[in-house]
């Protein structure tokens, strides 16, 4: 067997070539590609973005109002859409209605009513039959009806737009020492921001890993399961086998994110050249609600976090190789994702709950101990919660980390390539590494 | 110059698996690893390849210990497969790159072992009318045909050193002959192998030297040739027209077989078969077969692991 790495880049390629070989593999890329591509457009579609017409067609509007809110021509007309409609006040006579609609083809009808507890309006478009009007400028119309009753509420009740977006203001709440703030350091990061950027983080490292896992567990036991470890062992090492295997992984996984990514670039394209985008922040900034003025947040931050997602990209693939290898069939992977799916929850929830705490020794300690690093150390360190020096240390601590899981990994799947019994207890596992360790040491010592 | 194991030893918690094996190939033939099964000859191999560590002993090739940067080895293993949903071809190429050999040089190699092993239908399957050719893949082969594939990987690199384990075992009569053909081809090219089975009649075919294993332990060692002259002519074949029973209970031979009036004897030495044999003709019997012969190396192996585990 050979000790050194050679044989690696071959192992990767075909295993990189089969991968893609495959039909369903295609067939998702395709899939993953196209629903990216689609994806904000699709947003705009399921926000409403996409129902309005940008000019239209409508003449004359008949108007029948019961709210007791007024709603003026001038409220209609100051949409450029309908600059030059003519606003008739209806009696709300239906039949009547339906004459004027037939014989004029330009013309609509809306009736803007409220309930008997004055709980609901209610606006309903209407359009004759055989009306050059489409349903959508209808639809467009309405929305402006909307906002014209909106204001005409807010008029009523000397209410100005000014102090409504002022009492819907996010209030972020931050408690600081004496020092912090004498220091001029006291912008300080909110639980509730630091929860959410940890929570986003781990979120992107679990479903990375998840992914990962299930094609590690799978590279791991396919000569196994093939019954092809011992031809190929007399042509490549166990190490250059599994990392061969591993990189073909990050390839797949990382390709496909990149994938995805060019997807998302190309459909922000799109969406930009038929229509508006500026929803796409708003709907973001709805949906997190984060504060990012204290984020320690910069180009350089994303350099540092592409490093740290790799980081921890490979101390869980590297975990997911030695758990993998420990699989002699299909069954024993259940058991495999069981630790590291432990792996991954005891990080995750330690990511999730330890800013409630908001104690800066519990922030360096979840940064630099291994497990949780990879989770937390990136999010303190743009939240603010640790400072530059720990953040280094804790990538040096993971970087470490892969050193030794990669050994490990390699170590482990050497020893259990050619091993067929059930799914060994950490103690078994240990002590089979053992009894390999000093038989390696009796053989190279007898051969040195 | 040539082949090496010393003291090999290996031992799984107390239970040692294989206890001080050694022996050697000074020159270019085959050598034999026979045993029961269970006896330590996978694991010896297992360890010879460097796949198992060792507890104990060197293996060494032409002076350094082997590995496989300054050793060109071919295996066939007894644990064999392929991958079962990737093509024949790809997978020839794969180990072909694995082993070194350029793509150009390996699609040559192939074509030739192709053609030799009668697999020439599976790897470059012709079109049938107007339906696009798909490459044959492993699981869409049979059993035998899948150890052509594999025996082909074990040749591909043009090894110095071939280990096969049980490389007969599942073939069919016509299958079984043409690997026979080129097991002899690669004696022939002056290549060392190293060869166990079961069947012990085509181990007597092929090896020189063996070596035979039981529960660990080497029971026996040696040049095939002079184990068995050590044992002598002993087996005394005679067939005849008429019964012989009395004369040959009358001479103190034990009759191990009789069928009809041909009788298979265990004699304790030529002295004992000659002096029947005077008796025989003295008394006028007609005799069809009268042969004196050495043990087969069947014999030999039930003697010796004192159970029979072949075929």
């Amino acid at each position: 067997m050979k000790n050194n790495t050679g044989g690696t880049g071959t192992v990767f390629r075909y295993t990189v070539q089969q991968h893609y070989k495959t039909t369903s593999v295609r067939i998702l890329i395709i899939i993953l590609f196209a629903l990216s591509v689609a994806s904000i457009p699709l947003l705009r579609l399921i926000a409403g973005k996409d129902s309005e017409v940008s000019s239209s067609d409508i003449k004359s509007l008949y108007l029948y109002n019961n709210t007791g809110f007024e709603i003026t021509k001038d409220d209609i007309t100051a949409d450029e859409r309908y600059a030059s409609i003519t606003v008739n006040a209806s009696d709300g006579d239906k039949d009547a209605l339906r004459q004027t609609l037939h014989d004029d083809k330009t013309a609509v009808a809306a009736f803007i009513t409220g309930d008997e507890e004055g709980m609901s309006f209610r606006i309903q478009g209407y359009y004759g039959e055989g009306s050059d009007i489409s349903e959508k400028d209808c639809e467009t119309l309405n929305h402006v009806l909307q906002d014209a009753l909106h204001q005409s509420i807010m008029r009523t009740m000397n209410v100005s737009q000014e102090q409504i977006d002022t009492m819907n203001l996010n209030v972020f709440s931050q408690v600081s020492t004496v020092d912090d703030y004498l220091k001029g350091d006291d912008q300080v990061v909110d639980p509730s921001t630091h929860m959410t950027v940890n929570l986003f983080y781990s979120y992107a490292i679990v479903l990375i890993s998840a992914l990962a896992m299930s094609y590690i567990f799978q590279q791991c036991m396919e000569e196994k399961v093939s019954k092809l470890v011992e031809s190929l062992l007399v042509s490549v090492s166990p190490a250059a086998l599994l990392t061969g295997k591993i990189l073909a992984v990050t390839l797949f996984v990382f390709g496909g994110i990149a994938l995805i990514a060019v997807g998302f670039v190309i459909s922000y394209f799109i969406a930009k050249s038929t229509g508006d985008v500026s929803f796409l922040p708003e709907t973001f900034t709805k949906t997190f609600g984060i504060d990012t003025s204290a984020l320690h947040f910069n180009p350089g931050t994303v350099v540092l976090m592409l490093l740290c997602i790799l980081l921890a990209y490979f101390i869980l693939a590297f975990f997911s190789g030695i758990v993998g290898s420990c699989c002699s069939k299909t069954e024993d992977t259940q058991q495999a994702s069981i630790a590291v799916v432990l792996f991954l929850l005891i990080g995750y929830y330690v990511a999730s709950f330890t800013p409630m705490m908001q104690s800066d020794t519990v922030n360096y300690f979840v940064s630099l101990f291994p497990v949780t690093s990879i989770f937390t150390a990136l999010p303190n360190y743009i939240c603010g919660k640790i400072t530059l020096l720990i953040f280094v240390l804790a990538l040096v601590i993971q970087a470490a980390t892969v050193y030794l899981f990669a050994k490990l990994a390699g170590a482990v799947y050497r020893m259990m390539l050619l091993y067929r019994g059930g799914f060994p207890k950490p103690a078994q596992l240990i002590r089979m590494l053992r009894e390999n360790r000093s038989s390696a040491k009796a053989g190279a010592g007898k051969e040195g | 110059m040539g082949f090496l194991v010393t003291d090999l030893f290996k031992k799984y918690g107390e239970k040692v698996v294989v206890d001080h094996l050694s022996f050697r190939m000074d020159e270019p033939g085959v050598y034999a690893l026979l045993g029961t099964n269970g006896a330590g000859k996978t694991t010896s191999i297992r360890m010879i390849l460097n796949m198992l560590a060792k507890d104990g002993g060197t293996v060494e090739w032409n002076g350094a210990p082997l590995t496989l940067r300054n050793c060109n080895v071919g295996y066939l293993a007894e644990e064999r497969g392929l991958y079962p949903k990737n093509t024949l071809m790809d997978q020839l190429l794969y180990f072909a790159a694995l082993r070194g050999v350029s793509k150009s040089e390996a699609k040559k190699r192939i074509e030739y072992w192709a053609e030799r092993l009668e697999a020439t239908e599976y790897l470059y399957p012709k079109q049938e009318g107007k339906k696009p050719v798909k490459p044959k893949k492993a699981d869409q082969l049979s059993k035998g045909n899948q150890q052509k594939i594999q025996f082909m990987l074990a040749l591909l690199s043009d090894p110095e050193l071939l280990i096969l384990d049980e490389p007969l075992s599942g073939l069919d009569p016509v299958n079984t002959d043409l690997f026979k053909s080129i097991i002899h081809e690669e004696i022939e090219k002056g290549k060392y192998l190293i060869m166990s089975s079961h069947q012990m009649a085509t181990i007597e075919e092929f090896c020189t030297d063996l070596t035979i294993l039981n529960r660990s332990k080497t029971v026996l060692q040696g040049n095939l040739a002079d184990i068995k002259k050590s044992y002598g002519r002993i087996n005394l074949f005679i067939k005849a027209e008429q019964n012989l029973k009395p004369e040959i209970e009358a001479a103190g031979i034990t009759i191990l077989n009789e069928v009809g009036f041909s009788y298979q004897c265990r004699v304790t030495g030529e002295a004992q078969a000659n002096s029947l044999l005077k008796t025989l003709v003295e008394k006028g019997i007609i005799l069809i077969t009268f042969e004196l012969r050495e043990p087969s190396l069947h014999e030999i192996f039930v003697e010796k692991v004192g159970d029979v585990h072949e075929e």
